[in-house]
């Protein structure tokens, strides 16, 4: 009888613990949509912001920054990402393999932040100014780990015969890889590299000293430039009711997008994860 | 039969794949070297001074490391039980459509960006402890001093609470990746010995899932620690060391978000990535422990015939 | 071949024969995918019965719905009754309870993998009630000795289970099995994973074995059924073709698929 009282009592704690762990992400997403869904229209994706006290007033500037910054980091990530991938998948069953293997384990552990004043470091006190560059640097770092490790899985998955077939047609290897592995490899690979974009898309800690802010348009890589985030940030520490409704609508858009991409992703390949 | 070709492919990707460790070392010199300024005035005294007045240049590391630490254990109080339970149920427990949906929501936790977090912190989650939880907490355990002094949304507790719903979704996914990874041979020996689903949970699935279930527990530390933004808008950065969970504290990834760009003078920078420094040496060593974990489960397992 | 209740062996002939088990009409799937057709099978008292067939035909699933370990695999579901000493055991809500009457071996050794050899043997008894340790170590010892496993571990029994050799390891599960104080133990394919020797040994133990508990086993393996069961049944394609004495199946079968399978014609 108390076996069976244990019983119960293990399916209810079970039960009960996944309900509270599903809550905090239905009123997350229920607070960001009500509250932002009131502040959101036109204006807000195509105008500026405007100082505190005039009506009106948007986040364009942020939301173009936050693309800006997202597709510098994929000039800096991706390369390295793929590249480095195939290079493990194919090349890296030795000592130099390992080494690279671990280096991208314990960048992928660093904290975001951590990598943010590397990147000041290394661009804005050179430049001595913030830059959208030195903003994108930093996340492309980020992304690296991720795209690293999808793209050598993927192609470690290829099997071996598609390569020498492809050999086998008289192809250099080099082509082969790229025309053929790679080819075969990609719909996966891509699967990684959009999950790690939507993940640097929300990214805001790296952004802080980097690419900061500015409260204009702004279209070139070595100035400061706005994002989403870091307005949103900006926005929900102040002290103004109208500039709070500012970042639920920033943020409202800003999960559209990263969890659209995410569950599109995950919608069309369940063998990658998260992260 | 190798053509110039291969060759050049050959070296033009190792040298990306080189660049990694490259970067990683890079990260490190370059931190030392611009806080080399702060670990030769302030020596091993940085780390456990505990004043911070940036306009007096007298510096100590101490309530953020403090911050750090105790703001990640109380995320780990809150989210190991959940995080569990939930692999519990999304492995052992649940053979319905259900669990599949439940699966893909705590995944999404892991999507929601950081500043999001922080905003729901400020206006949903740090009045609801104000005004729910800490009194709640005082009500019953009022006579320990972790749970006294005044009320604030804006505390060590709230950070804790954010902290743990954003290590939630790391804990259950590995956790239920090690859960699956103990054969099923196992439960069935333990079912055909007349075992209910929580002891067979007990005698032949925690056992060999325990490493596995450290490492998930410490990789969710790794995360806890270097979390930035949520935690920066809702723990009151105030440098002080406090009894209460319910008072503000600091972090040392709070202080280099707030201050690194308004940083007063070369020194205070130096400081300031000095802390940036003792993170990164933080989150490294305690995520290299739980992938060893992670790792050596994994292979134990593997190794069976 | 539906009637095959009806050609169980003569009970004249065998006047200590008592019914323990019986299986009527029973249908088991996986999915939409029919793993069973209506099979009919009576098991005697302290009698081995052995089950026998090419792969995939339903033995395994057909044993392990007699202690309903089939219902655990997501999926499976089963209709048709089981009795056991008359009572129907799919209507029965304890399901913990009749698998503590019906034991169960599995093909490959399963010692739990973090447990000492003692605790191996005792996990079983240590769900039914506390039990003081004089007791516990005396029920340890007992099932290890009917296991034929004493001699070989007394000096071992705080060491991992997992480090005992595949035979010992399997003998060490049937000591657990039989811990629990079980009537009728199910084993299915026990010595698959093994080498000759250790075969003989487990064997050997069904000899033993047979002379207090009733014994259904499932084999791959003609000869070992022909060498320990007193009873021999042949599935093929999920259907029970035929159930006879061992020695009739072997020499004399009815069914000619049955003599196609035994002389190697097929399978």
């Amino acid at each position: 009888m108390t076996r069976n009282i244990k019983e119960k009592i293990y399916l209810l704690i079970v039960f009960a613990f996944t309900l509270i762990a599903v809550i905090p992400l239905i009123s997350v997403i229920s607070y960001v949509f009500l509250q932002g869904i009131s502040a959101i229209n036109w204006d807000f994706f195509t105008r500026l912001p405007v100082p505190f006290g005039d009506p009106g007033g948007g986040m364009g500037n942020a939301i173009v920054g936050t693309f800006i910054v997202v597709g510098l980091a994929c000039v800096v990530g991706l390369p390295i990402g793929i590249f480095g991938g195939i290079w493990l998948a194919l090349y890296g069953n030795n000592k130099k393999g390992f080494v690279i293997r671990y280096a991208a384990d314990v960048l992928s552990s660093i904290p975001t932040i951590v990598i943010g004043i590397f990147a000041y470091v290394l661009i804005v006190l050179v430049m001595k100014r913030f830059s959208a560059l030195a903003g994108g640097f930093a996340l492309g770092i980020i992304m690296i780990p991720t795209v690293t490790r999808t793209t050598e899985e993927m192609v470690k998955m290829v099997p071996r015969t598609l390569f020498e077939a492809g050999l086998a047609l008289g192809l250099p290897e080099w082509k082969v890889i790229m025309r053929i592995i790679f080819r075969t490899a990609w719909s996966g690979i891509f699967t990684g590299i959009m999950l790690s974009v939507a993940r640097i898309t929300g990214e805001t800690a790296p952004l802080l000293f980097t690419a900061f802010n500015s409260m204009y348009w702004n279209f070139a890589v070595d100035q400061p430039t706005a994002t989403m985030t870091v307005q949103i940030y900006n926005y929900a520490i102040s002290p103004f009711a109208q500039w709070h409704a500012k970042a639920w609508a920033g943020s409202l858009t800003l999960m559209f997008i990263v969890l659209g991409v995410t569950l599109l992703v995950r919608k069309f390949s369940r063998r990658v994860h998260y992260g | 039969m190798r053509s110039a070709g291969d060759a050049w492919f050959k070296r033009i990707a190792f040298a990306f794949a080189a660049s990694i460790p490259v970067l990683l070392l890079a990260i490190i010199v370059l931190l030392v070297k611009q806080s080399w300024l702060s670990i030769h005035t302030f020596g091993a005294g940085f780390i456990i001074s505990s004043v911070w007045d940036p306009l007096a240049d007298e510096y100590g590391a101490l309530p953020f490391i403090y911050g750090t630490l105790v703001s990640s254990i109380i995320a780990l109080i809150i989210a190991v039980p959940l995080g569990l339970g939930c692999a519990l149920y999304l492995s052992e427990v649940s053979r319905s459509k259900t669990k599949e949906y439940i699966a893909v929501m705590v995944e999404l936790l892991a999507a929601i960006p950081s500043v999001v977090y922080g905003l729901w912190g400020i206006f949903v989650l740090g009045p609801w402890i104000a005004n729910v939880v800490q009194p709640f907490l005082r009500s019953i355990f009022g006579f320990l001093p972790i749970f006294q002094g005044p009320y604030s949304g804006l505390s060590m507790l709230s950070a804790g609470v954010i902290l743990a719903i954003m290590v939630l979704p790391t804990i259950t996914a590995i956790s239920r990746e090690v859960f699956n990874s103990v054969p099923n041979y196992l439960r069935e020996s333990a079912l055909a010995l007349g075992a209910t689903k929580w002891e067979t949970v007990k005698i032949a699935v925690l056992g060999p899932a325990r490493s596995g279930i450290v490492g998930a527990v410490i990789l969710g530390l790794g995360r806890a620690l270097g979390e930035t933004m949520a935690v920066t808008m809702v723990i009151g950065n105030r440098p002080e060391i406090s009894s209460s969970v319910f008072a503000p504290a600091y972090t040392l990834a709070s202080v280099i978000a707030n201050e690194f760009a308004e940083a007063v003078s070369d020194i205070n920078l130096a400081v300031l990535i000095e802390l940036g420094l003792v993170l990164l040496f933080i989150t490294v060593v305690v995520n290299g422990i739980a992938r060893l974990m992670v790792w050596r489960l994994t292979s134990k397992v593997k190794a069976r015939p | 071949m539906d009637d095959t209740l009806l050609k169980a062996p003569d009970p004249v002939s065998c006047s200590d024969l008592s019914e323990r088990m019986s299986a009527h009409k029973v249908n088991a799937w996986f999915y939409e995918k029919q793993a069973l057709h209506g099979i009919s099978m009576k098991i005697y008292d302290k009698k081995v019965s052995a089950i026998i067939g090419p792969s995939g035909c339903g033995k395994s699933t057909f044993i392990r719905c007699l202690n309903r370990m089939h219902e655990t695999v997501p999926g499976a579901t089963m209709k048709g009754s089981i009795f056991l000493d008359g009572k129907d055991i799919l209507s029965k809500k304890d399901v913990a309870s009749l698998r503590r009457v019906v034991g169960m071996v599995f093909q490959k050794p399963t010692p739990f993998p973090t447990m000492t050899v003692y605790d191996n043997v005792a996990a079983g008894i240590k769900l039914f009630g506390r039990i003081s340790e004089q007791k516990l170590d005396r029920v340890v010892e007992q099932s290890l000795r009917r296991a034929a496993l004493w001699e070989e571990v007394k000096d071992l029994l705080d060491k991992p289970g997992m480090g005992l050799s595949g035979g010992q390891q399997q003998r060490l599960c049937i000591a657990r099995a039989l811990a629990i104080e079980p009537e009728v133990i199910l084993l299915d394919e026990p010595c698959s994973a093994l080498d000759p020797i250790s075969t003989a040994k487990i064997e050997e133990l069904i000899h033993e074995l047979k002379r207090n508990y009733t014994i259904v086993i499932v084999t791959h393996n003609m000869q070992q059924a022909a060498r320990v069961a007193d009873y021999t049944g042949f599935f093929l394609l999920g259907e029970m073709i035929e159930f006879d004495v061992t020695s009739k199946i072997f020499t004399n079968p009815r069914d000619k698929r049955t003599e196609d399978y035994i002389t190697g014609r097929f399978g």
